[in-house]
């Protein structure tokens, strides 16, 4: 059973029809990455997932079927736009949020304490979580997120505001809380930490699906336009190629329509050149993002 | 501990150990103080304690009887006898004496006396004398008969059925359920400007998404309400116990302190109607709060609310002059209004049943009816971050 599944959702906000008929689903244990140019619907697609919004019209089963007062425990939700009590120390801000996760007091503390430490905040606990830095009160965020163990992480940009050092804490958790069966949903406009973290991808523009399904399927899906080819000595002349670009020591040849990657290589054989590399380009999931939202590219 | 719970204790914690609302707690026994001293300070201007001449040609104070005893916060004013006009005139040159009377040998037939002073005598040493003479007046009566002519008299005022009645005395008791309004109202408009500014705070640093992820709008609202009005009659029962020792202290001293009481009509109106008023006006408040987008424009809109509960107060005069007049009964039975026009009523007339039964049934009825219109307008509001939230979406069949 699915840990989350949404059946053609559609939510409006007067003339603005910000999902529509939006369905895919989530497998247990999975890294699913949300994806979406800003104003896509991501949002709101995860708030009808927690059950902030009601859709107009579909269906969505969350854990096992609709969502519970007793299911909010099991959840944890990251917002894009962070959310802490600014004039409260930071140990309290934790242990008022915990608490709201059916934590005790001796959990939350014996949890935070844990989780501070491993984000170096150990020592900024008593201070006030505005007089935290940026990344400090994102990381901090981070921690009221998982402070009660979730079985399902919903992070919306969770890499937003964090240095490089930071980034690769973050992307470590998120990898051992995936290892340990957690079910995330990754919500990021940083495509390479998408394509790195997520099995499987949805991608909503306008509302709609616009691609859905396996990362290497989807990248298969718009890959065959070209192929990279590194060769001992100049290439030779070849028919069927629209443009020839070098990458990194390497060739990518653009193929012409019609043309097939089995024959630029039949031909490159036939010609007794000697290959180092030959491969189907595979387009980045950044390509992909850029090709799918500027209409190029079908519907899921 | 359920989450509701969970939220009140929060709420309540966050405001009540905060130095603002200890600075509030504290600026009411700071004020009684104030206006205590300040009457103290009144009187005390008002009393000069210099002594007072006399110069007696009829008799009546050659071997006096000592005046009677003074009461805080007067002073007593020694009074000295002199053998004639010259001799006072003299101390009263010298500053001795602040003034002198002279009292002629026809006194008893004539009543008339002269005074002499260089600056108006007072009205605390000039009534202190008329009591001076009066004692020697009638040194030969009666004791209880002199002393029941010197004091005044007590008349007590009472209503045909015998439930209320009024003395000089006890005055004060008028304003105590008055009084008790005010302190609520006070209270209430503290307690619900936190609620309103804490679901502003909530929607605009983002904290609302991560709540309501976590528990019901329904918990969140009832904990909210739950911990703010623990936070209004922690301020009210501070106060209580500021004007209780306050009482205790000054009724020593001072005579109207001793006569206090609140009826049960009053106490009853502080449960069914301030109450009430209380949650209600929380409610009303949240509601603002999940309406509008920043503090600000929240606090302009308090003013719909705390204007109208104003309004009786500004009507004082009329309610305390025709208590059972028919402006006064509607305003009895305004949601708004009846609070403040209720208690002011009450220290002034009997309020018939039926009018405390609809005013009661109103205001709890109203409390109710603003919870839900603070939940729907929570649950329509949370998220609208840099909009408005219009009272027609509120009303709008969902």
């Amino acid at each position: 059973m699915p840990t989350v599944e949404i059946s053609h959702i559609t939510k409006t906000f007067g003339p603005l029809k910000a999902v529509d008929d939006v369905s895919f689903s989530i497998e247990k244990g999975e890294l699913f990455g949300l994806l979406g140019p800003n104003g896509a619907g991501k949002t709101t697609t995860i708030r009808c997932m927690l059950d902030i919004f009601k859709p107009d019209s579909g269906s969505v089963a969350i854990l096992g079927g609709a969502m519970s007062e007793a299911k909010k425990d099991h959840i944890g939700y990251m917002p894009e736009e962070r959310g802490l009590y600014q004039d409260i120390p930071l140990e309290r801000c934790l242990a008022y949020l915990g608490s709201l996760k059916g934590l005790s007091p001796s959990d939350v503390k014996q949890r935070s304490e844990g989780y501070l430490e491993r984000f170096d905040l150990a020592a900024h606990k008593t201070k006030k979580v505005k007089e935290l830095s940026k990344g400090m009160q994102q990381k901090a965020q981070i921690i009221a997120t998982l402070l009660h163990q979730p079985e399902l992480l919903i992070v919306d940009e969770p890499f937003a505001g964090l240095d490089p050092v930071n980034t690769q804490m973050v992307k470590d958790l998120l990898r051992e809380q995936h290892q340990q069966g957690v079910t995330i949903v990754l919500c990021s406009h940083q495509m390479n930490l998408v394509e790195e973290l997520c099995d499987r991808i949805v991608l909503i523009d306008h509302g709609k699906v616009m691609l859905y399904g396996g990362l290497e399927d989807i990248r298969h899906q718009f890959s065959g336009h070209a192929v990279v080819v590194r060769a001992e000595g100049p290439l030779p002349e070849l028919k069927g190629i629209e443009r020839v670009e070098p990458i990194n020591g390497s060739t990518k040849l653009h193929l012409a329509a019609g043309m097939k990657p089995q024959e630029i290589l039949k031909t490159l054989v036939a010609k007794d050149v000697t290959l180092a590399q030959f491969e189907i380009a595979m387009p980045t999931l950044d390509e992909i993002f850029i090709r799918v939202v500027q209409g190029e590219g079908g519907e899921a | 501990m359920s989450k509701t719970w969970h939220v009140a204790l929060h709420e309540y914690s966050r405001h009540v150990f905060n130095k603002r609302f200890l600075l509030g707690l504290l600026s009411v026994p700071f004020v009684i103080i104030l206006m205590v001293g300040l009457i103290f300070l009144i009187v005390a201007m008002e009393t000069d304690a210099r002594p007072v001449g006399y110069v007696d040609f009829s008799g009546i104070l050659a071997d006096p009887v000592p005046p009677p005893e003074i009461e805080p916060p007067d002073k007593p004013v020694e009074f000295r006898p002199y053998a004639d006009e010259s001799a006072a005139m003299a101390a009263l040159d010298h500053g001795e004496i602040q003034a002198y009377y002279v009292i002629p040998e026809d006194y008893l037939e004539t009543g008339t006396l002269s005074v002499v002073h260089a600056e108006a005598l007072k009205d605390g040493p000039r009534y202190q004398f008329y009591d001076f003479l009066a004692v020697n007046l009638l040194r030969d009566t009666d004791p209880a008969i002199a002393r029941r002519i010197v004091e005044s008299d007590e008349v007590i005022v009472q209503s045909a059925d015998g439930s209320r009645s009024m003395s000089s005395d006890s005055w004060f008791n008028i304003l105590v359920p008055f009084i008790a309004a005010i302190a609520f109202i006070i209270a209430m408009f503290t307690a619900g400007g936190y609620l309103m500014q804490a679901v502003v705070e909530e929607k605009e640093n983002r904290t609302m998404e991560v709540l309501i992820t976590s528990v019901s709008s329904n918990q969140f609202m009832a904990g909210k309400i739950i911990g703010d009005i623990a936070i209004g009659l922690t301020q009210i029962l501070a106060w209580i116990g500021f004007v209780i020792i306050g009482i205790l202290v000054g009724r020593v001293k001072l005579e109207f302190l001793q006569g206090i009481e609140i009826s049960p009509q009053a106490l009853l109106l502080i449960a069914t109607i301030l109450l009430p008023a209380f949650v209600m006006v929380c409610a009303l408040m949240a509601a603002i709060g999940a309406t509008v987008s920043e503090a600000r424009e929240g606090q302009q809109m308090t003013g719909l609310i705390s204007l109208p509960i104003w309004i009786p107060y500004m009507l004082t005069g009329i309610i305390i002059g025709s208590p059972n007049a028919p402006i006064v009964v509607a305003l009895s039975l305004f949601p708004l209004t009846a609070p403040l026009t209720m208690l002011i009523r009450q220290g002034m007339t009997n309020i018939p049943a039926w009018q405390i039964v609809a005013s009661s049934a109103i205001m709890i009825l109203s409390a109710v009816g603003s919870i839900w219109l603070a939940g729907r307008a929570f649950r329509l509001g949370m998220l609208r971050y840099g909009k408005r939230l219009k009272w027609r979406e509120i009303f709008a069949k969902s």
